[in-house]
């Protein structure tokens, strides 16, 4: 009797100690949000990536640049394969547009394509056009600590609010303490499966920030498939206008 | 039993009428079976032969993974001698690439997912010629204007023309078909009708960088020959395949499924579009007959010719188990037909051989009572019944044999909505008989049996006579 109200109480204050640490430190939506802010700029950023699609009997890699200013705008701009350099991709609100020179066609994408892979890869165009925030749309807690790959993390188990339109029902990501970057996310559907697992690594500082230079999604279902992102150059809060993200823009950026 | 062999002949031709009435049921059994038969299995046999040699091949090769999923990412290398090796092949007809996929085809605001066959112009004659669907003629309002404008045309025949407005022919003889002239009207005014509604047409050069669109389709997305298409699709691993392709000609699919949503390229143009450079989803074998024989041999060697593992080949059954059950099942419903034919037959028969028995009761009771033996007589009635089955067997077949040469080679040729119903269906229209095989064959076991049977019933009232009352009738 005397061991339980003991036990009871170490827990009481063990736990109470952990919640005032952090509570002194910073809440789990803050955490989201500085790594977010951290990734895509406070304001705007350009990037220079590659993605490479990996499948079991071959792989190929494609070079794109990125634009985008805020949450509602981005410009896509395909550079690599030849085959396909000069597509681009435009976002606008919760709208996306295609341009595809060799057929000289501009062509919205239904919401009906959202789901689909974006050039091949197991990434979605609703990826791509990250329509949903994950600041807003989900309910963080902290679930616990856990080091990944030698830096100590923030586990955060983020569930969907009930008015968020995502396709996700959860997602649970391990944030770097230091430097709040995304070490891994996985990634659930509505009934709790696993669908996917994203793995940030090879932390890097560009443009003054520190980092994860390589993301690597692995869907679930098919582990032999892999989708890498690296990320050649990175820049944070350029100044871009609004203006920027048109459909003649779409036609003209190099 | 020469003299018992003897008794039994006379007997038959001692009532001469009851002996034509029992043989003809079996004659007429014989006949109407052989012929329902031969009709059945041929136009079937014609129907699966047009379906597979010109949209599956008996024989394709193929990547392993690609019948389960039919990417072009499941394409391999086309190796020219490979090919060449495999037309050598015992029984043999022709060896044809293709490369299949699909994409979306787009023309002003119409967008339709579309099917794509890439072929060699030139080898494709040999398999699916699809330059012999290309539309030659077309009813159109501005056709049919001009055929009022020029008062060449009887009223009548315009009112069958109008009839069809907007459907297009790839012949001559189909359009004659299709609005069913009579001989006057076509001796009258059918070089006008032609000339009215030609319309000009184009097929594909060896290396043409342009398409075919099937009618349908064609009329979808508002193209005629000339226009542009615009083709978006995924390509070789992955790679998105655009590109603008320039209307060739139009060709006309007898399947309206098919009609929909056709588009044919040649492969080096597709495998530029498809960034799959010197590749093929298919290499399509066609053989000298269908005998599960021939296929299955020629599979064996074509497998031993291959020299990319990755790369099978698979007999057309395998590539289509739900035809190859469906033909098994529909043929399987004509059994049951026929086996009903031959119940209703078999009963015809027995009653004859019940009259028979009832009218000769009191002839058995006098043989019987002076001294003739059951099973002399037994023997007798069993001799005599195998003739009568057999006369009739004999005639039944000789009378058929005439029919199923004749229509053999001058099948019947079906006219008006039947015949549009079968061509949509994409078969001929025409009703063949089958070449003489086992199911000719087979009705003499049939027959021999059913008279079998039916001897039982005199062998059994024979054995249980009674001479006195047989006496008294």
């Amino acid at each position: 009797m005397k061991n339980r109200v003991l036990n009871i109480l170490f827990v009481l204050i063990h736990g109470f100690s952990i919640n005032t640490l952090l509570a002194q430190d910073l809440t789990a939506t803050d955490i989201v949000r500085k790594a977010d802010e951290k990734f895509n700029g406070e304001k705007s950023s350009y990037s220079e990536m590659s993605m490479t699609i990996i499948r079991p009997d071959w792989q190929r890699t494609i070079e794109f640049r990125n634009w985008s200013l805020g949450r509602d705008y981005a410009l896509t701009l395909i550079t690599a394969p030849a085959k396909e350099a000069g597509q681009t991709f435009l976002k606008r609100g919760s709208e996306m547009w295609s341009w595809n020179p060799s057929i000289s066609r501009l062509i919205k994408l239904p919401p009906s394509m959202m789901s689909q892979g974006w050039m091949g890869s197991d990434y979605t165009n609703d990826d791509i056009l990250r329509e949903s925030s994950v600041v807003t749309d989900y309910i963080h807690e902290i679930v616990g600590e856990e080091s990944i790959g030698g830096r100590l993390c923030y586990k955060i188990k983020m569930t969907v609010r009930e008015d968020a339109s995502i396709v996700w029902g959860k997602q649970i990501r391990w944030i770097d303490k230091k430097d709040f970057l995304v070490l891994k996310a996985e990634l659930y559907d509505e009934d709790g499966y696993l669908v996917r697992t994203e793995m940030g690594t090879d932390i890097k500082i560009m443009d003054g920030r520190t980092v994860t230079t390589k993301i690597e999604l692995i869907p679930e279902e098919e582990p032999e498939n892999k989708t890498r992102i690296e990320i050649r150059d990175i820049k944070f809060n350029i100044t871009i206008d609004e203006s920027y993200f048109s459909q003649q823009n779409m036609k003209r950026v190099r | 039993m020469k003299d018992e062999f003897k008794i039994a002949w006379r007997n038959l031709w001692r009532n001469r009428r009851r002996t034509v009435i029992t043989s003809a049921s079996v004659f007429f059994a014989v006949f109407f079976a052989v012929i329902m038969r031969s009709y059945e299995l041929g136009s079937y046999d014609r129907m699966i032969t047009n379906f597979i040699e010109s949209f599956t091949g008996y024989i394709q090769v193929q990547h392993v993974k690609y019948q389960d999923n039919p990417l072009i990412d499941y394409s391999f290398t086309y190796n020219g001698s490979v090919a060449a090796a495999v037309s050598k092949t015992d029984n043999v007809v022709s060896v044809t690439p293709h490369l299949e996929s699909f994409a979306l085809a787009s023309s002003g605001t119409q967008t339709k997912g579309v099917a794509i066959i890439a072929i060699d112009p030139v080898k494709e004659k040999n398999f699916s010629d699809p330059e012999t669907k290309l539309v030659k003629y077309r009813i159109t309002d501005e056709a049919i204007g001009q055929m009022v404008a020029a008062g060449v045309i009887p009223d009548k025949t315009l009112e069958k023309i109008k009839k069809n407005l907007d459907r297009s022919y790839s012949s001559p003889g189909r359009l004659e078909l299709e609005l069913a002239l009579t001989s006057e009207e076509k001796s009258d005014c059918f070089k006008e009708i032609l000339k009215f509604t030609e319309v000009s047409n184009g097929f594909l050069t060896d290396n043409d960088d342009g398409i075919l669109v099937s009618d349908r389709l064609a009329g979808y997305l508002k193209v005629t020959v000339g226009d542009s298409v615009i083709l978006m699709g995924q390509g070789y691993h992955g790679v998105s395949a655009t590109g603008i392709f320039p209307v060739r000609g139009i060709i006309k699919m007898p399947s309206p499924e098919i009609d929909n949503k056709l588009i044919i390229m040649t492969i080096p143009a597709s495998q530029k579009f498809f960034d799959a450079e010197g590749k093929i989803t298919s290499l399509v074998v066609n053989l000298t007959d269908k005998s599960t024989r021939t296929i299955e041999t020629a599979k064996t060697s074509i497998n031993s010719l291959l020299k990319d593992k990755n790369t099978t080949a698979k007999t057309w059954y395998e590539l289509n188990p739900v035809l190859y059950q469906q033909i098994q099942g529909d043929s399987q419903s004509g059994v049951a037909m026929l086996a009903l034919l031959y119940f209703i037959i078999f009963f015809g028969i027995f009653g004859t051989v019940l009259m028979m028995i009832s009218e000769r009761k009191k002839e058995f009771g006098v043989l019987v009572s002076i001294g003739m033996q059951k099973t002399k007589l037994k023997r007798i009635v069993t001799i005599e019944m195998l003739l009568l089955g057999t006369i009739g067997l004999i005639c039944g077949l000789l009378a058929s044999i005439p029919f199923i040469l004749y229509f053999y080679y001058y099948p019947i040729v079906l006219k008006g909505e039947m015949a549009t119903m079968m061509e949509d269906w994409g078969w001929e229209a025409v009703m063949p008989t089958a070449w003489f095989g086992p199911y000719f064959f087979w009705q003499i076991l049939i027959v021999a049996l059913m008279v079998v049977l039916a001897t039982l019933y005199p062998l059994r009232k024979i054995a249980k006579l009674k001479e006195i009352e047989a006496l008294k009738g």
